[in-house]
């Protein structure tokens, strides 16, 4: 306010003919009672902090006003002397536009400074890094103790530091070199596709980016072998014929599914490769289980950064097939099931669920709600009506749309828990599925169910001549999508998908609620440990930035993709 | 133009009803189409024109009646429908170029995918269409950089690439600027008298007397009227149609 005044009336003879001190004042101050009075207001806070901070420390303090009213200065001399230079007028603009945004910015400048030398002093100027001094009598009260974040606990009698609890949470230590091993694999591969897209080999070389391509989609397999390990049983004979034999079909099968859909060629080589690829990748397999190469880790004793990675990336990875799944079904045009098929089915497991299961159901019914539960099969009804009323008999827009809606009305925290409670039940008595793989099913399940939804989304935002040119020009359905549709489907969507990966990333530090130690949940237990007792602070503001950096990346490259994919628009 | 009479029926329409949900857009139309012949499709907003030349190449499908191209009968089976479609290619109004891909990506697309040729034939026979609608240069440029009259031709370089025997024309001129209109006219011209089989919706007068061979009048989901071009415009015979020429050639 002073400086905006005195630069005023000192320059007030000079002033151009566009100027007008009583419109300017009418706009910035007096237009109303309450910009009088947030005016005054903003003053007086602006004048006291300053004054403060100019006392606290006066150096930086008086470097900052001396930019602001440089600031200041090259907007004035714009709007008075029509001088306009770019530089001024971003900042007239955005700065001090009016006399109180040039308050607030120096408000702001003044304490983001002073935020910024506090976290300076904490975090690195009054901080020790050595691990050697994480006791309580050496900590230093007003910095930061950073150094047992990063050092090992190699030896319990000394106290040491919890990266590897960080890191790799109760799995067993012997096993940290396959962890360290599958980590560098997927950095590898990262950094050689980064490079090959930054050097242009990747468009260049076809070698180069089909075997990369090959090395990621075998990466999974790899990650498998390393961080699961493969089952062998000595009781069993190594190499099961039947499921030789089943495998051999399967995969013969799929290739003439494909071939059928037009998306693989037929050939005498493709028959060949697709007949000996199950036996071959049987074989080794079983070969690889017997040299206990790679023994089984119990993956329930999977934790920290690797916990979390593991079930965000999964998470990821798998919800997005899956969701995509759910949205082409849900808005499949398949040709519904004819009601003469549908009634008369309907019919006959009615009758035939009231014939077997409702008396028994009565005579043990102890209240109402037992009895009316012993008339469960009135529901096959209402689904038969719900089907062939609201889907005219299209089962696959049914089934999408039932899954989709049910999965969106219930909370993560609920489905997890039912992931690891009722998770064996849906298998044959005697299967235990380890919690990670419960809950990684569990979250897919749900993040896929809200992925249909975007995905969906998309694809509707598509104008409908798109998918009628592809029609025409005879593309079959797969070629359609993934040709026309799914191109600018995704273009469209990227920002909300990445935005929806962030959130899966952060939000899988719900599984410590379920009694997984990802890093959240073992930063828990970390702090709870009686010689890191007083660290909190350390541990919580090492993870949100480790958090905030890996969510940033993902955003950053999204915005770069995005960019990218728009060529031509 | 004019047609060998003892061409074959290249399309043959009998009896084609098409509902849309409750209402019935097409009541029964008949129609043969013999090899080689240049129909245009004439008749108020809402008469059922594109919904019956979409049913041609099943955009939409049909509820009773048959449609046959090429002796293939047009049926619920995929591969039938794939194998009509690579018959028959359609022009759209609104061009419905693909905006990701560029222009030469637009046209080969189909080729490589469907009729499965090398990228190189495809780029080739690509080429010389697009020479052919007189745009070669923009081969490599995406549709949202050219003109509309350009996209058009464009897209029915697209179609032709393909090689199909019959051209479903969807009122194509109707998106353009008046200064465009001709070229996309002089292209569909320079088709029919090729020898290519064409069914156009259009309301361009001139094309349909100059080039077409028989015009088709329908009102209500219905044929009213059939009749070489020439008699056509001289003594209509059906009240309806005698009111929509006066109304079309009034402007
Ligand atoms: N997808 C649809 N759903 C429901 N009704 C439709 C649909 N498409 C067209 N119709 C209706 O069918 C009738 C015929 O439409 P059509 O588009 O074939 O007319 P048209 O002769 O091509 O008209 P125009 O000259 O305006 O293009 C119209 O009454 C229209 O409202
Ligand atoms: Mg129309």
């Amino acid at each position: 306010m002073t400086a905006i005044t005195q630069s005023l009336s000192q320059f007030k003879g000079s002033i151009g003919q566009h100027f007008r001190w009583d419109y300017f004042l009418q706009d910035n101050v007096t237009s109303s009672i309450w910009l009088t009075i947030w005016v005054a207001l903003l003053t007086m806070v602006t004048a006291v902090y300053t004054i403060g901070q100019v006392a606290s420390s006066p150096v930086p303090t008086l470097i900052i006003i001396a930019i602001w009213v440089a600031i200041l200065g090259l907007a004035i001399a714009g709007g008075l002397f029509q001088k306009h230079t770019k530089v001024g007028d971003w900042l007239g603009s955005n700065l001090v536009g009016s006399i109180s945004n040039a308050l607030l910015t120096l408000l702001l400048m003044l304490w983001l400074a002073s935020a910024f030398r506090s976290v300076l002093s904490y975090a690195v100027i009054n901080a020790t890094f050595d691990p050697a001094l994480t006791a309580p009598e050496v900590r230093t009260k007003d910095g930061a103790t950073w150094g047992w974040l990063a050092a090992t606990n190699s030896n319990p009698e000394v106290i040491g530091g919890a990266r590897d609890l960080l890191l790799y949470g109760r799995l067993d230590r012997m096993f940290v070199p396959r962890v360290k091993a599958a980590g560098l694999i997927i950095l590898a591969l990262a950094l050689l596709t980064v490079a090959a897209n930054k050097t242009g080999v990747w468009q260049s070389k076809k070698p180069v980016s089909q075997g990369l391509t090959y090395a990621w989609l075998l990466s999974p397999l790899i990650l498998f072998i390393l961080l699961n390990g493969v089952t062998y049983n000595p009781d069993k004979p190594l190499i099961n014929f039947s499921t030789l034999i089943m495998g051999t079909i399967g995969v013969l099968l799929l290739y003439g599914f494909s071939w059928w859909q037009k998306i693989v060629k037929y050939s005498l080589a493709n028959v060949i490769v697709a007949a000996v690829a199950f036996p071959i990748f049987y074989v080794a397999w079983r070969f690889l289980a017997q040299s206990q190469l790679f023994p089984v880790i119990n993956v329930d004793t999977w934790g920290g950064l690797m916990l979390t990675l593991i079930i965000a990336a999964s998470v990821i990875l798998l919800s997005f097939p899956v969701g995509l799944i759910l949205a082409m079904g849900r808005r499949s045009e398949v040709r519904g099931i004819p009601d003469w098929i549908t009634w008369p089915l309907v019919i006959i497991f009615t009758v035939w669920g009231f014939k077997t299961s409702t008396p028994g159901l009565l005579a043990d019914a102890r209240n109402t709600i037992e009895t009316l539960i012993a008339f469960w099969p009135i529901l096959i009804v209402a689904i038969g009506y719900v089907i062939q009323q609201g889907f005219k008999g299209n089962i696959v827009a049914a089934f999408s749309t039932f899954f989709i809606e049910t999965i969106r009305g219930v909370p993560l925290i609920t489905l997890l828990f039912m992931a690891i409670i009722m998770a064996p039940f849906f298998f044959k008595s005697g299967t235990v599925i380890p919690n990670p793989y419960a809950v990684i099913i569990g979250y897919t399940v749900f993040s896929a169910a809200y992925m249909a939804e975007l995905i969906r989304g998309g694809l509707q935002a598509i104008p409908q001549g798109q998918y009628e040119a592809a029609d025409a020009l005879g593309l079959n359905t797969l070629q359609k999508m993934r040709f026309v549709i799914f191109p600018q489907a995704l273009r469209i969507l990227i920002p909300a998908l990445v935005g929806s990966f962030i959130g899966n990333f952060k939000s899988s530090s719900l599984v410590s609620i379920v009694g997984l130690f990802d890093l959240v949940g073992i930063a828990g237990s970390v702090v709870g440990n009686a010689q890191w007792l007083g660290l909190k602070r350390e541990l919580y503001y090492g993870m949100a930035l480790f958090y905030f950096l890996v969510s940033f990346t993902m955003s950053s490259y999204s915005r770069r993709l995005e960019a990218k994919l728009s060529t031509g628009q | 133009m004019a047609v060998n009479p003892t061409a074959e029926n290249i399309i043959e329409i009998r009896d084609v009803h098409l509902w849309y949900g409750e209402f019935e857009a097409l009541k029964g139309v008949n129609l043969t189409v013999k090899q080689g012949e240049v129909i245009v499709l004439l008749g108020p907003s809402g008469s059922g024109k594109s919904t019956f030349i979409r049913a041609i190449n099943r955009l939409e499908e049909h509820g009773r009646g048959d449609i046959t191209v090429k002796g293939i009968p047009l049926t619920h089976d995929v591969r039938d429908i794939a194998e009509i479609r690579r018959e028959v290619g359609m022009v759209f109004q609104q061009f419905n170029l693909f905006p990701h891909l560029t222009i030469m990506e637009n046209i080969t697309l189909a080729p490589i995918n469907v009729r499965k040729w090398s990228r190189e034939k495809a780029e080739e026979i690509g080429m010389k269409w697009l020479t052919r609608v007189g745009i070669p240069e923009q081969a490599n440029k995406y549709p949202g950089q050219l003109s509309g009259g350009q996209q058009q031709r464009v897209a029915i370089a697209r179609t032709l690439t393909m090689e199909p025997e019959v051209l479903l024309f969807d009122e194509p001129t109707s998106a353009l600027d008046p200064e465009m209109v001709k070229e996309v006219l002089e292209v569909m011209s320079d088709l029919a008298n090729e020898g290519y089989t064409i069914l156009a919706v259009t309301h361009e007068m001139g094309f349909a007397r100059g080039v077409a061979d028989r015009i088709i009048f329908m009102d209500y989901g219905r044929i009213l009227e059939t009749g070489p071009s020439d008699e056509f415009f001289e003594n209509p015979k059906h009240d309806r149609l005698k009111l929509f020429l006066s109304q079309i050639l009034h402007h």
